[in-house]
């Protein structure tokens, strides 16, 4: 890693986690990082703080990351370290969070490269200052309760075909064809009626949420959940709301678990990690 | 530094009760606000890498305790699978070993010597 002259004879890099609006000394020194040599600290670029750690440059080399991304335990200890970090800084003073794995070879080219962001920093920090980023996810209900009514065709079922004489097995009863198709119609309509009826539910939520919030983006929805306790995931959404406003969050989750009968699930505060992009 | 200096030094940490493995990927890996970093780091696989974990870190706990652990076992999730499987070569590899060892034990003195010519 030595193509932009960095000295390679320390063999360090500089790894960035955030970047803080205050010019304050921001109380990280105590905290683990991700690394066990030296501890996280600040570093000043124009008017604005950097939270940083020196770590080994080999340990945080593209070949490392492949094989920590391939490795959960690996991969869960790296982004609760960082995570944990972003929201000590944010404790302190407004914070910017970086993603995973944003490394310089010295302290000098981060300076650099973090200087000639700093508009950038600058407009994601007045956009969520005084603002949290809250999780919302709606989970459909396992098996909605059976319709009362049930559909035509099942009900043609009861009145049994004639028996069929036993040399005439092979040859299906008359109608049973027309039944089976009526019946894989009837459960095909209603999969269809479930699954409008879930989509419409997260619709519901989003627009109740997008009243109490200042912006909202839709994460990807998470996958079945192997012991199926869950149900099914139909919204993944996050919002950046106002502190002021935050309190009227848990009302509004009960209130709309009680009008739509889904299971949501309220989680924050997070730093706004999802709204300190463009987008 | 551990845990416990963390403890000491009194830091109160932000941010849900609920600290959800799959809600702290999907922010610190997906978003934050991206800026060059010196060291390429390929991380273009994160997509399918996010898709994959999220099968099972969003309820990895529910999943251990009705006893389903595929991805630990799945050698595309966890070096430790790979390790597992050079285990087990090892392992058989002794227990055929042995049976030869075993199998030369039991053979006539006659024969064992002209085994050994």
């Amino acid at each position: 890693m030595t193509e932009s002259g960095a000295d390679p004879s320390d063999g360090n890099a500089i790894y960035v986690f955030a970047v803080c609006g205050a010019p304050a000394r921001v109380a990280v020194a105590g905290l683990p990082g991700v690394a066990a040599d030296a501890a996280v600290r600040t570093l000043p670029f124009a008017e604005l703080t950097a939270v940083v750690q020196t770590v080994r440059a080999a340990d945080f080399a593209d070949e490392a990351w492949q094989a920590r991304l391939s490795d959960t335990r690996e991969l869960e200890r790296y982004a609760r370290a960082h995570h944990h970090v972003v929201t000590a800084a944010a404790a302190a003073c407004p914070t910017v969070p970086l993603p995973l794995a944003t490394l310089y070879h010295d302290e000098e080219r981060a300076r650099l490269t973090l200087t000639g962001e700093a508009g950038r920093f600058r407009a994601a920090l007045a956009r969520v200052a005084e603002h949290s980023e809250w999780g919302v996810k709606v989970y459909a209900a396992e098996r909605p309760a059976q319709d009362a009514r049930r559909p035509a065709a099942e009900g043609s079922t009861t009145q049994r075909p004639p028996a069929v004489p036993a040399d005439n097995r092979t040859r299906p009863a008359p109608g049973a064809g027309l039944a089976y198709l009526d019946r894989k119609r009837g459960m095909q309509a209603r999969r269809e009626q479930r699954q409008e009826e879930a989509l419409r539910m997260a619709e519901t939520v989003d627009a109740e949420f997008q009243k109490v919030a200042a912006a909202a983006r839709r994460l990807r929805p998470h996958g079945p959940d192997p012991a199926g306790e869950h149900g099914v995931q139909v919204l993944n959404a996050t919002y950046l709301v106002a502190e002021r406003r935050s309190g009227e969050l848990e009302t509004l989750t009960r209130m709309l678990q009680a009008t739509t009968g889904a299971r949501i699930e309220l989680s924050g505060p997070w730093v706004p990690y999802s709204f300190v992009g463009e987008v | 530094m551990t845990d416990a200096d963390l403890v000491q030094g009194g830091y109160q940490v932000p941010g849900p009760q609920t600290t959800n493995l799959a809600d702290i990927l999907e922010r610190v890996l997906d978003k934050g606000i991206v800026i060059a970093g010196d060291i390429k780091i390929d991380l273009l696989d994160i997509e399918l890498l996010t898709i994959r974990l999220r099968l099972f870190v969003a309820s990895v706990d529910t999943a251990k305790k009705a006893g389903i652990d595929w991805w630990e076992t799945d050698p595309a999730l966890s070096s430790h699978a790979a390790r597992n499987a050079l285990q087990d070569e090892n392992r058989e590899l002794r227990e055929r070993l042995e049976a030869l060892e075993s199998q030369m034990d039991e053979l006539p003195a006659g024969q064992e010597a002209v085994a050994r010519h």
